[in-house]
Formats: C-alpha cells, sequence, structure tokens
C-alpha cells in the first residue's frame, strides 16, 4: 500500500466517522427543537428528524466521496499527512457549514410556526357591533 | 379572530392596488374588502362612525375590534403570511412611531402618490 492510498483510507475512515458523530448530534438534539415546532407532535419530528438527517448523510457523504481523489503525487509520510490534512480540514469546514445551515433550518422552522399563533401587534382603538354578532 | 374586514377608500387607486396586492397574498386569515362608507358597510357596522372610516384606512375584526389609520395597515401585514412577522417588527416600541408618521404621511398624500404608487407596487408583484 502507497502512501496516496493510506491517506485515502485514513481520510475515508476520519472523515466518514465525523460525518457520523455530526449527524448524531444534530439528530438528537434537533428533536426537541422540531417536538416544539411541531406542537408536540412526535412522530411528525421524529419524521422530519429523519428525513432532516439522511439528507445531511447524502451530502456530507457525497462531498466526501466526490472530494477523495488527491490530483497530485504523495511521496512520503509527510507529504502525505500535509495531504490528509488538507481534505480532513475540508471536510470538516463543510460539514460546519451544513451544521450551521441546519440550525438555521430549526430556528427558520421555530419561528415561523410562533408566528401562527402571534397575537396583533397593536391593540384596537375601539370596539363596534357587527351585524349578527352582539359584542359591544 | 378569523376574518379582518378592510374598509377602504375606493376613490384612491393607491388603495385599490393596495387591495390587490392583498388580495394576492397567502394569508393566516380571510381579509374582506368592503368600500368604506357604502351601504354595505353602514349595514355591517350600524354604530361604527363612518364619516371617519373615509379619512383614515379601517380594519374591523370579526369581534368588532376597531383599528384605524396605521394600525389598520399593521393588521393587514400581520393578516399575511409573508409579513407577519413584518407588522410584529414594526410594531414594537422603537419602530411604532417612525412606522405610524411614514403611514400618516402616505396615507394623506395618497391622492398625489398614485402614480408613483403603481410603480412600486408593479414592482412588488
Amino acid at each position: 500500500m502507497n502512501v496516496v492510498v493510506a491517506s485515502y483510507v485514513f481520510y475515508l475512515a476520519i472523515s466518514v466517522a465525523l460525518t457520523v458523530w455530526v449527524a448524531r448530534t444534530l439528530h438528537k438534539n434537533g428533536r426537541i427543537f422540531l417536538v416544539d415546532v411541531f406542537h408536540g407532535n412526535e412522530p411528525l419530528a421524529d419524521s422530519v428528524n429523519h428525513l432532516l438527517v439522511v439528507g445531511f448523510y447524502l451530502i456530507n457523504l457525497g462531498y466526501v466521496s466526490l472530494a477523495l481523489k488527491l490530483g497530485y503525487d504523495v511521496r512520503n509520510a509527510q507529504e502525505g499527512i500535509e495531504a490528509l490534512s488538507w481534505k480532513v480540514g475540508m471536510v470538516l469546514v463543510v460539514l460546519g457549514g451544513m451544521h450551521f445551515f441546519n440550525l438555521y433550518i430549526f430556528s427558520r422552522m421555530r419561528r415561523r410556526a410562533s408566528l401562527v399563533d402571534a397575537p396583533p401587534p397593536v391593540a384596537p382603538d375601539a370596539y363596534t357591533s357587527v351585524r349578527g354578532h352582539s359584542h359591544a | 379572530m378569523r376574518e379582518l374586514t378592510v374598509l377602504y377608500d375606493p376613490q384612491c387607486g393607491l388603495c385599490r392596488r393596495a387591495q390587490a396586492w392583498l388580495m394576492s397574498k397567502p394569508k393566516y386569515l380571510e381579509l374582506v374588502f368592503v368600500p368604506a362608507s357604502s351601504d354595505e358597510a353602514r349595514s355591517r357596522y350600524p354604530q361604527l362612525n363612518h364619516s371617519l372610516t373615509l379619512t383614515d384606512l379601517t380594519v374591523i375584526s370579526d369581534q368588532g375590534a376597531v383599528y384605524s389609520g396605521p394600525k389598520a395597515w399593521l393588521m393587514c401585514l400581520w393578516a399575511l403570511r409573508d409579513y407577519r412577522e413584518w407588522s410584529l417588527r414594526l410594531s414594537s416600541p422603537e419602530l411604532l412611531p417612525t412606522a405610524k408618521r411614514v403611514i400618516s404621511m402616505i396615507s394623506q398624500n395618497r391622492y398625489q402618490l398614485e402614480g408613483l404608487g403603481s410603480v412600486i407596487l408593479k414592482g412588488a408583484k
């Protein structure tokens, strides 16, 4: 096994492990948000949570496999570690970006859900009777 | 609250365009448009001072809560899915005085602003 193949193997192992770790964190902690967004409808929250995590896996593993190819020659262990570090760093940055994007989606969903029940922004100036109603 | 009745000034082009814009947007609650001071408005709200509804936009909830002037505009925004957040933001203590000033200014000059408004609302569509 030459240095390039060894760095590929390490790259895949580290990247996949990181992706799994972030996805599990997201899955575990995102659930609470979603249960709140869906007003305690736990089956729906679990379903959406699962779908989000599947998308997260697909995008990240897709990126990991697209970015595998090194494209230049690695002659010794030092260059192998440098190449590996660059690749894993890119995966981490993409994971971080995806993670914040997910947080943004969660908070947006939560905000939108809270808007449905938001009370009127201003107090009425007066009350009048409505034909067919008997409110004073 | 399920429905808001909007008493608008049918003589003003800006108001008609605003009405068309409001009707085209997705809503949280129903908006019913009734020309201000019309027979329909008078029969719906027998106790309301209808001469006031000709100078200021008036919105009335299905429970009879009356909002007039800038408050009525904010209630219209509040009814729209995409603008409810804006209605809440504009009615915060920091922004409400400015919002009221701007809305009153537009409202008082609505006949003069007709041409300008048509351009803006066409762009917003």
